[in-house]
């Protein structure tokens, strides 16, 4: 379950702007989830209950929000999504899901085949926002 | 966008008591070699030994161990592959296989971090990092992600490494980062009897006020040494023991 730990990164940086701001109470927490990395979101989130245990908040707090995964030739310019790879197998979209930037290994582009392409979204778990209550200043 | 990866980071290394990193800046040089011999010594002697290589690109560091490359197992993030006893590994190669890896340096700077966010390691008496050649991101990466990675410098007495590395080590001096000592690789017998004293790699040593901390002889059969013997006995055997005695103290 390597969403633990990636579950516990959210948190940590979460703790890191409460503390920046005095503690305020958290309200909400969008979360962006790359569609590459195919997170398992049961995982994920018994990974954010674990860390934040003894918080004065809990996961309802936190909104996951789903991210297609997008591509780019950098050769030919051509534009792609996850689900136009349809020959990835199981052993690689393993892989991907331990460390998205195997996709540079295993995926090429469905139009010239080259390997220089960009990820444009949707690689991994990234924090939209972190709302607090407002403060007294 | 907020990326929370930088914030574990910290807590994810802190098993590890030291960090050493095996730098060169020119390829070629050996530095995964002499990582995974410093590595065996170390675990060998009975201390609990990490190797992480970073060459992305050029991964290796799992050939030389004999490594069978799997996935990792998870739990509560992924744990590094067991390959001796008190030694424990990890590599891109990992996931990407015997395959090719072309990536940008911005790819490289995320998979990076996300190794360094999500790998599990046990308590360690040394985490050692195999570089990849030159000064781009992931040795730039490395000096603002973790901040205590102490270095040893890898050369060979060949003009045109020797060249190269004087900038890794003029580099390192500005940034006044610890610069634990320079490894010669590829020591011929001549260099061998006056490493000590006068070899090119030894004279690059002291204009930097570095110590040479050992030479590693050129052995035409050392990967297959490594690889199928056992590279602990014999003439690498001692010195590997020789640079871990005046690295260690």
């Amino acid at each position: 379950m390597h969403e633990w730990a990636l579950a516990e990164a959210v948190v940590a940086t979460v703790e890191r702007i409460r503390a920046e701001h005095g503690g305020r109470p958290v309200l909400a927490v969008r979360v962006r989830i790359g569609e590459l990395q195919s997170i398992d979101r049961e995982a994920f989130g018994a990974g954010l209950a674990m860390s934040l245990e003894g918080r004065p908040y809990g996961p309802e707090v936190f909104q996951l929000l789903t991210e297609p995964a997008t591509f780019r030739c950098r050769a030919c310019a051509r534009q792609w999504r996850l689900e136009d790879l349809l020959e990835l197998g199981e052993e690689e979209r393993e892989a991907i899901h331990f460390l998205p930037e195997s996709a540079h290994a295993y995926m090429r582009c469905p139009g010239c085949g080259s390997p220089d392409f960009e990820l444009t979204a949707g690689r991994g778990v990234a924090i939209d926002s972190v709302d607090l209550e407002s403060g007294d200043d | 966008m907020i990326d929370p990866r930088p914030a574990v980071l910290r807590r994810r290394l802190d098993p590890a008591r030291r960090i050493l990193a095996f730098a060169s800046a020119k390829g070629g040089v050996g530095k995964s070699v002499c990582a995974a011999l410093t590595a065996l010594a170390l675990a060998a002697s009975g201390r609990r030994t990490g190797l992480l290589d970073l060459d992305f690109q050029g991964a290796s560091a799992h050939l030389l161990l004999g490594v069978p490359l799997r996935f990792p197992e998870e739990a509560g993030g992924i744990r590094p592959l067991r390959v001796r006893e008190n030694l424990d590994f990890m590599s891109f190669a990992a996931f990407s296989r015997e395959r090719a890896v072309p990536l940008r340096g911005a790819e490289a700077g995320e998979a990076l971090l996300e190794l360094l966010a999500v790998t599990i390691w046990e308590p360690l008496e040394l985490l050692l990092l195999d570089l990849p050649p030159g000064l781009g991101d992931t040795l730039l990466d490395l000096l603002r992600l973790l901040e205590r990675t102490e270095f040893l410098v890898v050369a060979t007495p060949s003009a045109l490494a020797l060249s190269v590395v004087e900038r890794l080590l003029a580099l390192l001096r500005e940034l006044r980062l610890p610069i634990l000592g320079l490894i010669e690789n590829m020591a011929r017998p001549a260099e061998l009897s006056k490493a000590s004293r006068a070899s090119p790699v030894a004279e690059l040593a002291a204009r930097y006020q570095a110590p040479l901390l050992g030479s590693i002889p050129y052995l035409p059969d050392l990967e297959r040494k490594l690889v199928d013997g056992d590279p602990l006995r014999g003439e690498l055997g001692a010195s590997i023991r020789g640079i871990l005695g005046r690295l260690l103290g």
